[in-house]
């Protein structure tokens, strides 16, 4: 199961990379006020998208976690809507096993982990550390838990 | 003169004024009132219609820009297939760059199912998908997709928030003519397209942040279908076999975890 979802993490940042092309190609198409930076973007992705990719993952993971995006209330009196990374640093990028406190929040698990599904909830045992996936917002994150079982 | 049609008539009438305004010089553009009637009117009429509406079916092709730390802009696409039938019938597949999601909601339960990881939670739901809309945000931090479709027009559509309205001309997306609209609030501009004709449909919308100096937008253009052909079944979350249940965390005991 975890090396499944590594598969599948590397094909979506691979389609991460392929999409973005296809995204700058459809920009050319977009309206003309913007089209020159969009165009930026094509040629940076050439150079480091490797580090970037690393940003997405970490920060983005994070927003989407917290904040929602846009909200859509701005015409229901809400105020606002889109807010900058702030709390990125609250999450750790990637699980050490060794510092695995419970109660604390990953984006990802170590590699070699065990899917195990207690009482209907699924588990991912690592070793002697259990986490539980969880939706955070929309965001799946893992919360370091004492054994379920 | 008998040649002169009513355009000319306007002609004439336009060219009895410029000495009146040439002495006035840059008087009239701060003269036009901040909010115009017929722009807020479009936008309230758009909302009405849409409660009208039994069922719909609306794709919608957004951007989303996200401000990196060092304030550098990046551009994120999304498409959104939605399927609602009122007041407690939806559907919603959202494939981004980075996360493929479905909800269900089917009156009485509400899923979020991640298909590429297998993971789907559920948990039960309000009556009506007005109320869920709500429920989600607040209790569990989700923002429905196309959230705004469900609150124009509905009680918390409150226009005091805006501050100036204006309607810019008619503009065509995707082939559709449509009326151009610009609104500002505190923190935010947003525009919106809005079908001309007897179904002002929101064919456009476009957010620009303005709370962070980035400014960064968000963008969505919406394909309509008002006359959906569909089941009671697309409503209610059927697992695949190999997909695994979790839970959602409660917005408040989110913001406490992230704090520690």
């Amino acid at each position: 199961m975890r090396t499944t979802t590594r598969v599948l993490l590397s094909m979506a940042v691979a389609g991460l990379l392929s999409d973005t092309n296809a995204l700058a190609a459809r920009a050319v198409r977009g309206s003309a006020n913007t089209s020159v930076n969009r165009n930026v973007n094509v040629n940076r992705n050439a150079n480091v998208n490797v580090n970037r990719n690393v940003n997405v993952n970490v920060n983005r993971n994070v927003d989407v976690n917290v904040h929602g995006g846009y909200r859509g209330g701005y015409y229901g009196g809400y105020g606002c809507c889109y807010h900058p990374v702030a709390t990125a640093a609250a999450v750790t990028a990637a699980a050490v096993v060794t510092a695995a406190v419970v109660g604390s929040i990953v984006n990802s698990i170590p590699p070699s982990c065990t899917s195990v599904v207690v009482n209907g909830f699924a588990y991912q045992q690592c070793g002697s550390t259990w986490y539980q996936p969880q939706f955070a917002g929309t965001t799946t994150t893992y919360v370091v838990v004492n054994a379920p079982r | 003169m008998r040649h002169l049609g009513p355009a000319a008539g306007l002609l004439l009438a336009l060219a009895t004024f410029p000495p009146l305004v040439s002495a006035q010089t840059a008087t009239p553009a701060t003269v036009t009132p901040a909010i115009e009637p017929q722009a807020m009117a479009a936008l309230n009429a758009m909302g009405a219609y849409l409660r009208t509406l039994k069922a719909f079916q609306v794709r919608a092709a957004t951007t989303t820009e996200d401000v990196l730390d060092d304030g550098e802009k990046v551009q994120y696409a999304a498409v959104t297939d939605l399927l609602a039938q009122a007041p407690n019938r939806l559907r919603v597949e959202v494939v981004s760059d980075q996360q493929q999601r479905m909800y269900f909601y089917d009156g009485k339960s509400f899923t979020l199912f991640a298909q590429r990881v297998g993971y789907y939670a559920t948990v039960p739901a309000p009556p009506t998908t007005v109320e869920l809309v709500d429920r989600l945000d607040e209790k569990y931090g989700i923002e429905v997709p196309l959230v705004d479709l469900f609150r124009w027009g509905g009680p918390r559509a409150s226009a005091a928030d805006i501050k100036s309205a204006a309607d810019i001309g008619p503009s065509v997306v995707e082939g559709t003519t449509c009326e151009h609209y610009a609104f500002r609030q505190p923190g935010l501009d947003w525009q919106i397209w809005i079908q001309q004709g007897d179904y002002p449909l929101p064919r456009k919308l476009v957010l620009t942040t303005l709370t962070d100096e980035a400014r960064p937008q968000h963008t969505a253009v919406y394909t309509w279908n008002a006359t959906p052909s569909f089941n009671d079944a697309a409503f209610t979350f059927d697992p695949p076999s190999d997909a695994q249940k979790i839970v959602f965390t409660e917005a408040s005991a989110t913001a406490g975890a992230v704090k520690k």
